[in-house]
């Protein structure tokens, strides 16, 4: 009997050895606007009976730096350590998940066995709705409007617009100026496909709305959709 | 029985426990397996794209790979903040425009970038149909559609 439960408990053991313990494996950051740099620690702490060692970490991006503490990777039982991750954050807006991945002792290349995740939430200073304007392919050749918004403390003008395709026409209507836009496109052409891509420069003093982009798209009709009903 | 004995028990009853599971179910199998009935709904597998299917594909991996071992026809787009996003855009919308089936695939199934990119080309809005790749490159190039792939393990 002592030695099925011995068995038992080692078994156990071995099966639920969870090596690093830490404290939150996911965060969520609010960064400003401008932030270029943001920067979170994943505490954690080996509470199982046995040393534990961070064979490797690696993150999926080259935008992302991660130091281990004292660059200690072996950790006694009982023996706390910090990962800290700084991600680089370019020129992202909205949200965006950065992990790290961390493989102890014996996990396998393919699985490693934490995954640290950083989610990141960036304010949107210009929003556009819709991102896409669409006609269908010999379909009515009505304008239709993107409106954009600025959602800032300070104005942000919209100071040109430009287009790639010549088979659309557009105007830009102010409606409350540094906070609120309307650019109106309509087709020329509704005769064959086509793309239009539309860069809007602003005068936004942070480099990552500076440019914003909008498309207006002439397409065939979908085959699903355009099916007759029965 | 002494404590160097159980010792010697539980050790002999797990070997034999594992070489039994070795014969019976065989080596462990490192080829990655993809099972339709544990895809998210935006997920797809390799084995349920026929070869030769119109697909745009989209590479969510650091530049340097791509061009290394892309896809052919591939377009990239990765989150790096160094790369220009806008420019992400505008080469997906016009090839999205040719082509709306779209696939993302990054490194492998840890890689989480894949979902997040496909999350960007649907927020555009152009219509596109946009899947995940299961086990990304990896099983791309496990399966040989990879020009320069290595061979699968």
């Amino acid at each position: 009997m002592k030695i099925v439960f011995s068995i038992w408990l080692t078994l156990f053991a071995c099966t639920h050895a969870a090596g690093l313990d830490f404290t939150e494996t996911r965060k969520e950051l609010h960064a400003p606007e401008d932030a270029k740099v943001v920067t979170t620690d994943f505490d954690f702490t080996n509470h199982t009976d046995k040393p534990v060692t961070i064979r490797k970490y690696d993150a999926a991006c080259s935008c992302i730096a991660v130091k281990i503490q004292g660059g200690k990777l072996r950790y006694e039982p009982g023996e706390s350590g910090v990962v800290r991750t700084e991600f680089d954050m370019g020129n992202f807006y909205g949200t965006v998940d950065k992990t790290v991945l961390i493989w102890q002792d014996d996990d396998p290349e393919a699985k490693p066995s934490i995954t640290l995740t950083a989610h990141v939430i960036i304010p949107t200073l210009v929003s556009i709705e819709p991102k896409t304007l669409k006609w269908e392919v010999n379909g009515k050749p009505d304008p239709q409007t993107i409106r954009i918004n600025m959602a800032y403390t300070k104005p942000i003008k919209i100071v040109s617009v430009s287009s790639t395709s010549e088979a659309y026409s557009h105007e830009l209507k102010t409606i409350e100026e540094g906070k609120s836009y309307e650019l109106v496109v309509t087709p020329l052409d509704l005769k064959t496909p086509g793309l239009a891509i539309y860069r809007l420069t602003t005068d936004c003093a942070i480099d990552k709305f500076k440019v914003q982009q909008a498309f207006a798209q002439v397409r065939r009709p979908d085959p699903v959709t355009a099916a007759p009903k029965p | 029985m002494n404590f160097p004995g159980q010792i010697a028990v539980i050790a002999v009853a797990a070997l034999a426990a594992a070489g039994a599971t070795y014969l019976i179910k065989g080596p462990p199998v490192r080829q990655l397996f993809c099972d339709t009935a544990t895809l998210k709904p935006d997920e797809i597998c390799l084995q349920q794209i026929p070869a030769g299917t119109a697909v745009l594909w989209v590479d969510a991996r650091p530049r340097t790979e791509w061009l290394k071992n892309g896809v052919e026809g591939s377009i990239l787009w990765n989150l790096d903040p160094a790369e220009d996003m806008l420019a992400f855009e505008a080469e997906a919308a016009v090839r999205i425009a040719e082509n709306p089936r779209v696939i993302v695939y990054c490194s492998d199934e840890n890689c989480g970038i894949s979902r997040q990119v496909a999350d960007r080309i649907r927020r555009m809005d152009l219509g596109a149909e946009v899947s995940v790749l299961r086990g990304g490159w990896r099983a791309l190039s496990e399966a040989g559609r990879i020009r320069g792939a290595r061979s699968p393990r």
